[in-house]
């Protein structure tokens, strides 16, 4: 009796779950699995990994984070963008997942702009030029000049074929009509350790992680890509502010989830997020690392990526960079 | 004498009650995964990341120091006793290690295996502790020409891996370096041989490919004569080395724990290099390498020592310069930011604490590693009395485990029965899979470094015997070229086939 009640029970449950649209109140009733299309300790990872534990005391069910990575984010998003959604699959990954995958890999399964709903941009960080230690040039102008000097010469670094940094510099060549030979490298740590080394001549790397290297002297630092001037550099100029126009760049790390995300869970999802990435526990730690606290809205961010992939799709074409399939 | 007011205060650190309790619970978690196929200190430590945030930094850095080196002391148990490398380290280990598991001496394999590591981790230990600063800058020297020179001669070193015929070892050298191209080009992003599959576009993973080949191609063989199987691990000969075993790994030890410490220090896999190496170096030294692949001591305790070596001294370029060399010292450096430490070459002046503290405490946790093992053997050689249908099962479901949980994906598991397919037909063949192994680490290193050395100098070739450690690393590579390509050498090496 006790048996078939609770079947019962169990079928009025379902019933009303398949039925009935899903309300926030009920929201979260099982735990929320954040997928993160990145390998463990990636910088898309520790975002996921530092943002969730700092909203979890405040969210009833487990954030559990799982790690699917593969072709820069594109395994992971894909299934992500296939998942139902109720809020019970997310997504935290990188602006190259979010809008570079989807020129240069036409192959890839999902469309950030059709697929994702965004819930927040997490954090952004801007790009620092840096040279190894014995350039000749001082400044963006003797840069270029030398540029100009010695068209396909000069050795840039970047972490990898297609990666934020890479595209960095061939906006910055479009910008200044100067030429240079791309060097990719296995990810960002390899690169600055062979402009360190003076192997490579110099590179777009992010502020926060050649912060150290410049101040001891390993490498020099000629400007910066963000719109105002770094807290760490407050004597490095802008592009902006020399002049080169439309060099603003960030990478950036956002929260997601599947298109269609009922607009009260979205909304209750945007609150945990941005409170997390404010809060005093978490704040002063990513800024450390370099990074700058966004933790915008979705819609917001649904603005932002649709800009963002039309940016670099540009970019990409004007560079013909091709990565064939 | 700074130096010992230095260690001084790294001591004090080191055997706070605290510090003592972390660094245990990291050396045995370590030794955990470690032993567990499949899963890798850096997932462990990724999880583990926000948790030491309200620990002190020192306290925090020990205890994932503790995990590192705990998984690569961990990761020879399973090599030797199943021949199951989780990682590309203890592929050599067992090479020896399993045969002489096969001949009763597993006990024997592992404490020399737990003793070599621990004698390499002391003396490596004391190298950073005096020359940390002095060797960091070695790192920085080594650019595309002399990683890619570095790789050839590990490539030319690896034929001497190989006990059988040296054709089959080129062959499945050349087999390896043809799977290490799947993946993604790094030069222009181009996707390779991923016949559409976007889970192969990152290649294949070593965890998978070893686990395969190694693991489940050892298990489908062994299936097929259980009997044999059991009888000859019946009779377990003493579980401890003997007087004469530890005289006679002494050089082996040393020779391998200096190769480890130079190997360690290069950011841009070395340490990956370093238990490769030693097992070649000590096959070329010693009088008779035809016991090597059949069971040798000397075989397990090179290439372990190398192994912990290049463990402790690829700290080296993370603490002094901050720059990381795998992907556990990057995590380090993301604790130490973290903890509002910025990495490099002023965390020894401004950080003593953490710095030396740090040093010593890789001391003690290799000493309770030791500790911690030596009485398991007992437990451990016991294991694998377990009748083999029922023990495999168990391997097998490990091994599904490990390897799902690289990328939360079915496709790896799928992937490993593949290469357990393979691995299992060319042990019939007579083809060792170890030389695979190695042309798949190297494969695309070699590439990498090519290519890039190519792009640097402008499609000019000849840079690579322009400057000066790429042209020694060069001539080194010919000699040994040479010395295994040499009539004489050749016909001496048959007839030490013959007599298997």
């Amino acid at each position: 009796m006790l048996k078939s009640l609770h079947a019962l029970a169990g079928g009025v449950a379902l019933l009303c779950a398949t039925a009935m649209p899903i309300v926030a109140q009920d929201y979260p009733s099982k735990p929320v699995t954040v997928i993160v299309p990145f390998a463990p300790g990636g910088a898309s990872d520790t975002i996921a990994r530092l943002t969730t534990q700092i909203m979890q005391p405040n969210f009833a069910q487990p954030l559990v984070i799982e790690n699917k990575p593969g072709a820069t984010g594109a395994v992971g998003a894909g299934e992500v963008a296939r998942s139902k959604p109720d809020g019970y699959t997310l997504m935290q990954a990188s602006i190259g997942t979010y809008s570079t995958n989807l020129t240069l890999q036409p192959d890839a399964t999902y469309d950030a702009r059709k697929d994702l709903d965004m819930l927040t941009i997490a954090v952004r960080t801007p790009n620092a030029l840096v040279t190894r230690p014995d350039f000749p040039a001082n400044n963006v102008e003797e840069f270029v000049a030398e540029l100009k000097k010695k068209p396909d010469a000069l050795l840039f670094a970047s972490s990898g074929a297609g990666s934020s940094d890479h595209l960095t510099a061939e906006l910055f060549w479009q910008l200044t009509g100067t030429t240079a030979i791309h060097v990719p490298y296995k990810g960002g740590a390899p690169a600055q350790t062979d402009v360190m080394g003076g192997h490579a001549d110099a590179s777009f790397q992010n502020v926060g992680a050649i912060a150290n290297f410049v101040k001891e002297g390993k490498m020099k630092i000629l400007a910066v890509t963000g719109e105002t001037r770094s807290p760490a550099f407050p004597d490095v100029p802008t592009f902006k502010e020399l002049g080169i126009e439309g060099l603003d760049v960030y990478s950036w790390q956002a929260f997601s989830g599947p298109k269609g995300l009922p607009a009260d869970i979205r909304t209750k999802l945007e609150k945990g997020l941005t409170e997390a990435l404010n809060s005093p526990d978490l704040k002063p730690k990513l800024e450390a690392m370099g990074y700058e606290i966004v933790a915008n809205d979705g819609a917001a961010a649904d603005a932002f990526v649709a800009q963002e992939i039309d940016r670099w799709a540009k970019v990409i074409k004007d560079g013909n960079i091709k990565l064939e399939n | 004498m700074e130096i010992l007011a230095n260690l001084g205060l790294g001591f004090e650190t080191a055997f706070s009650f605290w510090n003592l309790v972390y660094c245990l619970a990291g050396v045995f978690l370590g030794t955990a995964i470690g032993v567990l196929p499949g899963l890798g200190p850096t997932a462990t430590i990724a999880m583990l990341l926000p948790v030491t945030f309200g620990l002190p930094p020192e306290t925090a850095l020990i205890m994932l120091a503790g995990i590192f080196y705990g998984a690569q002391y961990g990761g020879s148990t399973t090599a030797i006793l199943v021949n199951l490398p989780g990682e590309s380290s203890s592929v050599v280990t067992a090479l020896d290690g399993y045969q002489m598991a096969r001949k009763g001496e597993a006990g024997k394999a592992l404490a020399t295996a737990a003793i070599g590591s621990f004698a390499a981790g002391t003396v490596s230990t004391i190298l950073i502790a005096f020359f940390a600063p002095a060797l960091a800058s070695v790192a920085l020297s080594f650019g595309p020409h002399e990683y890619f020179s570095l790789m050839v001669l590990g490539l030319i070193a690896s034929v001497v891996l190989a006990s059988g015929s040296l054709l089959h070892a080129l062959g499945m050298i050349v087999a390896g370096l043809i799977f290490g191209l799947i993946g993604t080009d790094v030069n222009t992003g181009t996707l390779r041989y991923t016949m559409g599959m976007p889970e192969l576009a990152d290649g294949i993973s070593f965890v998978v490919l070893a686990m395969g080949i190694f693991g489940l191609g050892e298990i489908l063989v062994n299936l097929e004569h259980e009997g044999q199987r059991s009888t000859a691990l019946k009779k377990i000969t003493g579980l401890m080395p003997s007087r004469a075993d530890l005289k006679q790994i002494v050089a082996p030890v040393t020779r391998g724990t200096a190769l480890g410490s130079v190997l360690g220090i290069l950011p841009g896999g070395g340490a990956m290099l370093a238990s490769f190496a030693a097992y070649a170096l000590e096959k070329k030294a010693s009088k008779t390498p035809e016991r090597f692949g059949h069971g040798a001591i000397e075989g397990v305790a090179a290439p372990e020592a190398a192994n912990n070596a290049g463990a402790q001294t690829s700290f080296i370029p993370m603490l002094t310069l901050g720059l990381p060399s795998n992907p556990v010292m990057a995590l380090m450096i993301g604790a130490m930011i973290m903890q509002g430490i910025q990495p490099g070459p002023s965390v020894i002046e401004d950080q003593p604490v953490l710095f030396w503290g740090l040093i010593v405490s890789m001391w003690v946790g290799n000493l309770m590693l030791l500790v911690l093992n030596l009485p398991m053997i007992g437990l451990w050689v016991r294991m694998i009395s377990i009748p083999y249908h029922y023990l495999f099962p168990c391997i097998v479901a490990f091994c599904a485990i490990g390897v799902f949980s690289l990328a939360n994906q079915t496709f790896e598991i799928w992937l490993m029965g593949i290469f357990g397919l393979l691995g299992y037909v060319l042990r019939k063949l007579d083809c060792e899979p170890a030389p695979l192994l190695l042309g798949f680490i190297l494969g695309p290193m070699l590439e990498e470094h090519l290519r890039r050395a190519m792009l640097v100098s402008r499609g000019d070739a000849t840079t690579f015997l322009t400057r000066p450690i790429s042209a020694v690393l060069i001539i080194v590579s010919v000699l040994l070229l040479v010395s295994i390509l040499a009539p004489a050498v050749r016909s001496k090496r048959e007839e030490a086939f013959v007599e298997d």
